[in-house]
């Protein structure tokens, strides 16, 4: 945490609403993605965006920075999220899952249709993170959304680096179970082109 | 898969996350050269990766924030002006706790409770009807009078004043 940010939270901790201004600016999008990734859905996500800024500005004298601002700030957005999604009791169910497999061809190239197959992929991908118990998914999303490191991870989810790694294995599985059809033939054409080393999406 | 994928493959998730260290690397590195399959592993869940982030950095991309901001500010600056009383709801709201079925052990409290409570206000109130008269004795001032009660073995010595002259009338 560097010394502005040390400012900032200290100035909000003391009321300071231009301070919650500026962490917000800085962390709503990553806020969203979080919300969005746990609940698939564009209102809900914004709805939890609010609830956890209004959180935060109330309880963020608690925060005694001991871990990093964005492990307790994305510990507060999945617990909100979570809530959010038992609260409204969210079972997505697509039509597509168990339909026949979806096979991305030359067809992907031509505008409308490639849309609408996009549209399928989507909600394929939609329903098999809905799949996943909430902190599967949610390693999954600090992970490879994220990008957070094991001991970040950890840190966001109050569990051991042990864990994080065991709810990364068995969420990526059953993604991968789920959508066989798809990864096999997006793996295949992908392994003897640029991925012989691990891929890493952008920090913080 | 070659025998040697089974060693590596433990380590595959952790090189995939970049969390191995310089030797493991080295390691796995050394092994993908040859092994289609590991290959095929790593990149499904590369595929994997990008199914699940894309979507999601294009919808945050579509959102208007600062229209999000100001219903914060006002939630917020609405909250302030909350009186005593509305502020103490959240806390009186037993909703959550009927949703999260806490009510059950919730309500087996209040009923030992209740039982041992009402062991205590109709506790039977020992009667005095079988006490007998053990020993009775006259002054001109006082009287005093012995009981016993059997039942509850407890003696009861009764000291009052002497009987009234009975008045006559003229």
């Amino acid at each position: 945490m560097n010394q502005e940010e040390t400012e900032m939270i200290s100035r909000c901790q003391q009321g300071d609403q231009e301070a919650l201004k500026e962490i917000f600016d800085k962390y709503h999008n990553k806020v969203y993605r979080i919300a969005y990734g746990v609940v698939r859905h564009r209102e809900e996500a914004l709805d939890i965006v609010q609830e956890v800024f209004i959180k935060l500005f109330r309880s963020i004298k608690n925060f005694k920075g001991k871990s990093h601002f964005y492990t307790y700030l994305y510990r507060m957005v999945m617990n909100t999220a979570i809530d959010h999604a038992r609260k409204t009791g969210k079972q997505f169910i697509s039509s597509l899952d168990e339909e026949g497999s979806f096979e991305p061809s030359d067809e992907l190239e031509k505008g409308p249709e490639r849309i609408l197959l996009q549209k399928e992929l989507e909600e394929r991908v939609k329903g098999a993170m809905e799949k996943l118990p909430a902190e599967q998914r949610a390693a999954l999303l600090f992970r490879d959304v994220e990008g957070l490191s094991y001991q970040e991870m950890a840190e966001a989810m109050g569990c051991s680096i042990g864990t994080v790694m065991s709810r990364l294995h068995y969420g990526r599985k059953r993604i991968q179970e789920l959508l066989k059809d798809y990864v096999e033939l997006h793996g295949q054409s992908r392994s003897s082109s640029n991925v012989s080393k691990g891929g890493n999406p952008p920090k913080l | 898969m070659k025998d040697s994928c089974f060693s590596i493959s433990k380590l595959l998730e952790k090189y995939f996350d970049q969390e191995v260290t310089d030797k493991e690397r080295l390691l796995i590195e050394g092994h993908l050269q040859d092994c289609p399959a590991c290959q095929d592993a790593l990149s499904s869940m590369e595929a994997i990766r990008t199914l699940i982030k894309v979507p999601i950095e294009e919808a945050a991309q579509k959102e208007d924030f600062p229209w999000v901001w100001q219903k914060i500010e006002r939630e917020i600056r609405l909250q302030e002006k909350l009186t005593w009383w509305q502020s103490l709801r959240p806390w009186l709201d037993l909703s959550p706790l009927l949703k999260k079925k806490v009510w059950i052990p919730a309500a087996a409290t209040i009923m030992v409770l209740l039982f041992i409570t009402a062991q205590i206000f109709f506790k039977k109130i020992p009667s005095y009807s079988g006490a007998s008269v053990v020993e009775y004795a006259e002054s001109e001032t006082n009287n005093i009078m012995v009981y016993d009660l059997e039942k509850a073995k407890v003696t009861i010595i009764w000291l009052f004043e002497g009987p009234e002259e009975e008045v006559i009338p003229s």
